[in-house]
């Protein structure tokens, strides 16, 4: 197992329409998606969300990087199948699979394409205060390095014979504990580190702040807003009003 | 032919770049022999440690082979090749996380199809070997820099493997615990150990360290005796590293027109040389 595909959801900057989408908007896109994956249980409507996704990572240039999150999450699709498949019925374990997939293709289309800085500056202007609003894409900025740390506590623990694969759910909890404990440690350390290291350069010292960068709602903002309104309407309605054939299930 | 026999690892045409593109070795050939402690070193990205980490399978090579003992590493699983080689790395913290200090080294026997009396007897004697006795119910998150060091260092240790290898062993180490750092590696050297160490540390590997391999942007730029490497002032800077503080004293004093003889490669040999000379010259001034 590899914890390299937490890489998929870092910031790469590239020039593309999805890219240059206000954070704010896309946002909303993440949580709209989230709220729209939420509202049905059927395949059809949760295929047709999930199908809409694709020419947006296409116009960010995000196949690839999209494409190793879902990868790297299919242990978690393969426990949901047979959780689901085994304890209630399979249509349910394909449609949970679909609502998974474009919760994480959201975010992670989120991730990809929004600059931490410019995340910090997006929260503060819906009135976050700055403190949290640092912190939160402070917390966004360190995915990959966590994710390298991860993969250099694997390799030390496997070269004193960890194993990775154990038999049985209890061991492979326990099997966890060699990772996550010095992961947990080396997080809390480090973010003790950058407060301190924030603090000797008069973090918060000052309660107005001025900025070098502004970020601006501009026309191509609107319309991904107004198209993502018009989504959730349309599928609060299709939800309140369901046609008999967004019902299809496979017949077992 | 007896060089080729002896060849314990072997690097055969060794090229690895990471899944993103970016080329870390390129045409690695490299031969190590049984018992042999050998330095890797150069600048930050040169490769250093992507070599290593090939020993125990914790990455494969894109092309070429990495033979251990005449057995390719990509024919075993990670499990089997780290009881034969033993990787510290360089931050201990990524390697603790038991309760108890003894409980770590238990940890480290456990893959070693060990019964439960063999374990403990060989808790024991590690803990005791490496000055942990009274710490064994101590947690190893309590323990210093340099005893988590030497913490990770048991932990590996306790498991015998036939080759070890060390990622920056004496950073962040003071005087003392190079000390022991140095003790031990002494120790396992005796044993026929194979030792690897990747380090920055010229003025150690000059004084302990008999061979070098330099690297630079993915490629070995030098190998042969550390004495003679760490002396060339144009490997030494293609490597961004610096002479030798001997080297560097030795040049100083020929420019000065003193005559300093070549064999004169260690510290020892330095204050040997110049004590000499000191009383040479003191004579001819009575």
């Amino acid at each position: 197992m590899s914890l390299q595909f937490l890489n998929a959801f870092k910031f790469l900057k590239k020039n593309t329409l999805i890219h240059n989408l206000d954070p704010r908007a896309k946002l909303l896109f993440a949580f709209i998606y989230t709220i729209n994956a939420l509202m049905f249980n059927e395949i059809i409507p949760l295929f047709i969300l999930f199908i809409s996704l694709i020419p947006l990572i296409l116009l960010g240039r995000l196949f690839k990087s999209w494409f190793k999150s879902l990868k790297g999450m299919s242990f978690l699709f393969i426990i949901i199948i047979l959780l689901n498949t085994l304890f209630l019925s399979l249509n349910l374990a394909i449609a949970m699979v679909f609502r998974i997939s474009i919760m994480l293709s959201a975010f992670s289309i989120f991730f990809l394409t929004v600059d931490p800085n410019d995340l910090a500056l997006s929260l503060i202007s819906m009135k976050v205060p700055y403190e949290f609003a640092f912190s939160f894409s402070l917390a966004f900025r360190f995915v990959p390095t966590i994710a390298i740390e991860a993969q250099n506590i694997m390799d030390a623990q496997q070269s004193r014979g960890y194993e990775m694969q154990q038999k049985g759910i209890i061991n492979q909890v326990k099997n966890l504990f060699p990772l996550l404990v010095p992961l947990i440690i080396s997080s809390i350390k480090r973010a003790f580190n950058v407060a301190e290291a924030l603090e000797s350069r008069a973090f918060g010292s000052e309660q107005k702040r001025t900025y070098y960068y502004t970020i601006k709602y501009t026309a191509k903002d609107w319309i991904f807003t107004l198209y993502l309104l018009a989504l959730l309407s349309i599928l609060i309605i299709i939800r309140i009003n369901m046609p008999i054939w967004f019902k299809w299930s496979i017949p077992v | 032919m007896l060089n080729e026999m002896n060849s314990f690892i072997r690097f055969q045409d060794v090229n690895f770049s990471y899944p993103n593109g970016t080329i870390a070795l390129k045409e690695i050939n490299l031969k190590i022999n049984r018992g042999e402690t050998i330095a890797i070193m150069g600048q930050n990205g040169a490769g250093k440690t992507t070599l290593i980490r090939m020993l125990n399978g914790l990455i494969r090579p894109t092309s070429g082979r990495v033979l251990i003992e005449g057995v390719d590493i990509i024919t075993s699983t990670i499990g089997s090749l780290s009881k034969k080689v033993g990787i510290i790395f360089q931050n201990p913290m990524h390697q603790l996380f038991s309760n108890t200090v003894a409980e770590e080294i238990k940890f480290s026997l456990k893959s070693l199809d060990l019964s439960k009396e063999e374990v403990e007897e060989k808790t024991k004697t590690i803990l005791n070997e490496y000055g942990f006795e009274k710490y064994a119910d101590h947690s190893p998150m309590n323990l210093s820099g340099g005893e988590s060091k030497k913490l990770a260092n048991a932990s590996i240790m306790c498991r015998d493997p036939d080759i070890l290898v060390f990622d920056e062993p004496t950073l962040g180490q003071d005087a003392n615990e190079i000390k022991i750092f140095l003790n031990m590696l002494e120790k396992e050297s005796k044993k026929k150990k194979t030792i690897i160490m990747v380090t920055h540390n010229v003025e150690f590997a000059n004084e302990h360290v008999p061979r070098v391999v330099f690297m630079t942007n993915g490629r070995i730029l030098a190998d042969g005796p550390t004495n003679r490497l760490l002396s060339n002032e144009t490997l030494v800077n293609r490597s961004s590293l610096i002479l030798p503080q001997v080297f560097r004293l030795k040049l100083g004093l020929r420019t000065l027109g003193l005559e300093v003889p070549d064999n004169i490669i260690k510290k020892f040999d330095m204050i040997k040389f110049l004590s000499s000379y000191f009383e040479t010259e003191k004579k001819e001034v009575n």
